[in-house]
């Protein structure tokens, strides 16, 4: 069963949206490998949208960007979804 | 306020529009182009900083060639000394800390960041604390400076302008154009009207040749952060600001270009023609991101980030004033006009501005993000 986790990182200082991101991507990295988790950040920086799909990538994980009303929601993913 | 001034007020609002739209569209961050170095391991932002210098530096050349910058260097530009080099290291740490440099958060301010906005308090407040310790500093400087009388490092040699920017400028281009061939150039981001940052470095850069054709000098904008905190301050403590020299201090006295009129301002709650150039250009850079920022539904009145990020938002704030004081000016006179001209203070901020980064970033993991 996919555990959907989210992350409200709206109104942060540069670059703490980044930092927290990777971190949390790091705490979850063995159950995004396996993928039976999901990670959703929302966050109104617009260097995030730059920062985390580049590194998300780069950790080997897909990532999902939406744009909603208010904020922006990166979701990264691995596995099979 | 005198019609005299009216020109330069329209011309720096627009200007100021423009940069706030661009900076905010393309998230032309200064601040984050160091601090990423140090604590992302990544440059790729820094390549659209070097793009900006070049492209300004060609852009000036051709119109200092053509008879459009009378002005040249531009005023209040000064000898080098290691005030550049301490100021520009103070000031790194500050914008890290700060989350933008002095335009920066004026942009970011403009998106609806109160963080931003504490920031900006923190700036009016170590621009005006900077007076406290002028009699002290300005000695210093004065002690200091080597090469008097020259500015710019063809000055220092001896030299014509043209044959040094020639050849920074043509290896600018050859790295710019490795970087081009390689795809290092474009970035890609899910932001909604996203401006390739290197377009953003271009149109900063025809900006600031319109700046400083038009009003005499580059973009710069920290003057008014301190004739703002005089003006607050002279509510609470008039006779103390009164005895306090730098605010009688008038370093400005030009023949503005455009009206050919002689003007003169300094960093004192009196309006003059830095008070014309700069708050235009100030309230400008909110407003155009302010607009962009509205066009795109994304300007939200944010706050709620954890109390620490207000601390270092503010304390970086009050480091970046004093430090533009200190260096004297910001990151963006020096980089985005100093840098262009080959000013020998501005390659100095501009080294200092690498380890006060390196340091900004250690203390925002160490102490910002601790949990």
């Amino acid at each position: 069963m996919l555990n959907v986790i989210e992350f409200d990182i709206r109104t942060q200082i540069c670059p703490a949206t980044l930092l927290i991101a990777l971190k949390e991507i790091n705490n979850h990295s063995l159950q995004l490998e396996d993928g039976t988790v999901k990670l959703i950040f929302l966050t109104d920086n617009r260097d995030a949208l730059t920062t985390i799909p580049e590194s998300v990538a780069n950790m080997g994980y897909s990532v999902n960007v939406t744009k909603n009303e208010s904020c922006y929601s990166i979701e990264v993913y691995g596995g099979e979804q | 306020m005198d019609n005299l001034y009216a020109p330069i007020i329209g011309i720096c609002l627009v200007l100021g529009l423009l940069t706030g739209a661009v900076m905010y569209l393309s998230d032309f961050c200064v601040a984050g182009m160091f601090r990423d170095l140090f604590l992302l391991r990544r440059s790729v932002m820094l390549r659209y900083l070097a793009l900006l210098v070049v492209s300004s530096m060609i852009l000036f050349e051709l119109a200092r060639q053509m008879g459009f910058l009378p002005l040249y260097p531009f005023p209040l530009l000064y000898s080098p000394t290691p005030a550049n080099l301490i100021g520009g290291f103070l000031f790194g740490t500050g914008m890290v800390l700060a989350g933008g440099c002095v335009v920066g958060t004026l942009y970011k301010i403009g998106s609806g960041s109160v963080l931003s906005a504490t920031a900006f308090i923190g700036l009016v407040a170590g621009s005006g604390l900077y007076a406290e310790i002028h009699p002290f500093w300005a000695a210093f400087v004065r002690s200091t400076t080597f090469f008097q009388g020259k500015i710019t490092i063809p000055q220092i040699l001896g030299v014509d302008p043209l044959l040094p920017i020639l050849l920074v400028s043509v290896f600018g281009l050859y790295i710019i154009r490795l970087w081009y061939k390689d795809r290092k150039l474009v970035r890609l981001s899910y932001a909604k009207g996203y401006l390739q940052p290197w377009k953003a470095a271009l149109l900063l850069s025809l900006i600031g040749l319109s700046s400083y054709a038009l009003i005499g000098m580059p973009l710069g904008c920290t003057t008014s952060y301190t004739k703002l905190s005089a003006y607050f301050g002279s509510i609470f403590f008039k006779e103390h600001l009164n005895g306090l020299s730098y605010f009688h201090a008038v370093p400005l006295k030009y023949v503005q270009p455009l009206t050919g009129i002689r003007l003169q301002g300094g960093p004192g709650p009196v309006f003059d023609v830095i008070s014309a150039i700069q708050f235009p250009l100030v309230a400008g850079i909110v407003l155009g991101s302010a607009a962009s920022a509205a066009w795109l539904k994304e300007f939200r009145i944010s706050f709620g980030a954890p109390l620490r990020q207000y601390v270092s938002a503010i304390s970086g704030g009050i480091i970046m004033g004093l430090a533009s004081r200190m260096a004297p000016t910001c990151n963006i006179w020096h980089l985005f006009g100093g840098l262009p001209i080959l000013a020998a203070s501005s390659v100095l901020f501009l080294l200092g501005l690498f380890p006060g980064a390196w340091l900004g970033s250690r203390i925002f993991t160490g102490l910002v993000m601790k949990k």
